[in-house]
């Protein structure tokens, strides 16, 4: 299986470009007036984004869902550039490791002198279902103007304990509650149309040891 | 005969010792009511019974129906007839109610080798048990206690309970957090399942619930333990003199 991917630039008149996501380092110019829209799901290789908010109210938007197994050491690399000032961009990042899998995930935002009005977002949140597996996370806030809005966020961990009990207490067995709690978790970030890639991977990798 | 069987039950959190030595009998068609202190080991004692792995059963044993719970998984005990209505209902954002109780039934089901039930006949059950506890279709499209008052959360507990029909039913503080027509609503509910092979064991701090749902046994704990067992008018003394005789 391949990373599956979606890439789409959103002018105001609609689909400007629709791209598919190559190896190496994707740049990305978004012009004024447009939106830059990804969703991407990480299976089996590394991302890196460098995305230029280069036009007056130019947005970019980006959802990853990445899953990470066995002994794969795979990095996402994110730099957004808000070079023009009114420029917004937001990253969501959600993804489950398990096994040996390790995820390397680095975050740049950079507001230059000039980028004023600016909003600047990355959240990540990793949940772990094995102990030998594990996220690295590296966010890099580079902030030179003054009147701009930024923040990076980060939380890994294993499932809720507590909502695991809840499903098991209510005679749902443990590996059928926990696919039921990582697809509420992924659920805001994830097209219906991956469905079937992420039942998929759940039936291979979850397991009662956790 | 007795349907659940608590010897000398030993469970601790972390280092802490909160059960010790604790024994009760439950037989069958029994309601039981435990009323104590906080902090006095009730809901411990719930979810050792139900299986939850934060707490270690350092020695005792526990039966239902003659098998050995403590050898089972939260879910066979479960499957098995053992339902546990929590304290605190844990919100599960992004599960649809509906999705979960059918997953829940379905798993039951399973379990007792009978077939799922199809869709038609699911709902029906559902909107029949929803009605009888006052839950509304608004509240069933929501993900599982999610966004819920204290109260909601407590009826649907009950609301679940009646209809995945278990044998032995625990209901932790179910009254906490309910109004007085809600209290009215979810003791009937309970009522209405009492049956002569069906017990109870209902954790509460006031006597009033026991007005509604009247019970065979009141037995107070205090650190870990019953210290003494009566009848309800055990309820309507302490109400009177409080626990500072058992300190
Ligand atoms: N998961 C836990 N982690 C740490 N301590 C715990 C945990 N669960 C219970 N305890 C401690 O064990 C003791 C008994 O708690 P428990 O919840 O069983 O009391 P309770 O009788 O149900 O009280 P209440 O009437 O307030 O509900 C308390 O001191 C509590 O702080
Ligand atoms: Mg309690």
């Amino acid at each position: 299986m391949k990373a599956i991917n979606n890439l789409c630039l959103m002018g105001m008149n609609g689909v400007l470009a629709d791209t598919p996501l190559k190896e190496g380092v994707n740049e990305i110019i978004v012009p004024e007036n447009t939106l830059f829209e990804a969703k991407i799901l990480h299976i089996f290789s590394d991302i890196s984004l460098k995305i230029l908010l280069v036009g007056d109210r130019s947005k970019c938007d980006v959802k990853i869902v990445y899953l990470c197994n066995k002994n794969n050491n795979y990095n996402i690399n994110i730099e957004v550039i808000h070079e023009h000032k009114n420029t917004l961009s937001n990253h969501q990042i959600k993804g489950v490791l398990t096994d040996n899998a390790k995820m390397v995930l680095n975050g740049v935002i950079r507001m230059p002198k000039d980028s004023q009005k600016c909003e600047g977002f990355l959240n990540h949140r990793g949940v772990l279902l094995s102990e030998n597996a594990s996220v690295k996370v590296t966010p890099e806030l580079e902030i030179f103007a003054d009147d701009v809005k930024c923040s990076h966020g980060s939380a890994i961990g294993a499932l809720d304990e507590n909502q695991l009990f809840y499903l098991l207490a209510r005679g749902i067995d443990k590996i059928t509650a926990q696919k039921i709690l990582l697809k509420a978790y992924l659920s805001d970030l994830l097209p219906d149309v991956w469905d079937e890639y992420i039942d998929d991977w759940m039936a291979k990798n979850v397991s009662t040891h956790v | 005969m007795a349907l659940l069987e608590i010897k000398n039950l030993c469970a601790r959190v972390g280092e802490k010792e909160i059960l010790k030595n604790f024994s009760l009998t439950i037989n069958e068609g029994e309601i039981h009511a435990i009323m104590g202190p906080n902090g006095s080991g009730k809901s411990t004692l719930s979810n050792v019974i139900a299986g939850h792995p934060a707490y270690e059963v350092t020695s005792g044993e526990i039966y239902f129906k003659g098998l050995n719970v403590l050898e089972m998984t939260p879910d066979e005990r479960a499957n098995s007839g053992i339902f546990l209505a929590f304290q605190y209902p844990t919100e599960l954002p992004g599960v649809g109610t509906a999705l979960f109780l059918k997953t829940a039934m379905n798993a039951k089901l399973k379990f007792l080798g009978k077939p799922e039930l199809d869709a038609v006949t699911f709902m029906k059950k559902l909107k029949v048990r929803a009605n009888a506890l006052g839950i509304t279709d608004e509240m069933l499209k929501r993900p599982v206690n999610v966004g819920f008052s204290g109260g909601e959360k407590k009826k649907m507990e009950t609301f679940q309970m009646a209809f995945l029909e278990p044998d032995f039913c625990i209901l932790d503080e179910m009254d906490s957090g309910l109004d007085i027509d809600a209290l009215r609503v979810v003791s009937t509910g309970v009522n209405v399942m009492r049956e002569p092979k069906r017990s109870f064991l209902i954790i509460t701090h006031y006597q009033r619930l026991l007005d509604y749902i009247e019970p065979d046994y009141v037995h107070i704990m205090v650190d870990g333990r019953i210290v003494e067992s009566g009848d309800k008018n055990l309820a309507l003394k302490l109400e009177e003199k409080g626990y500072e005789s058992y300190k």
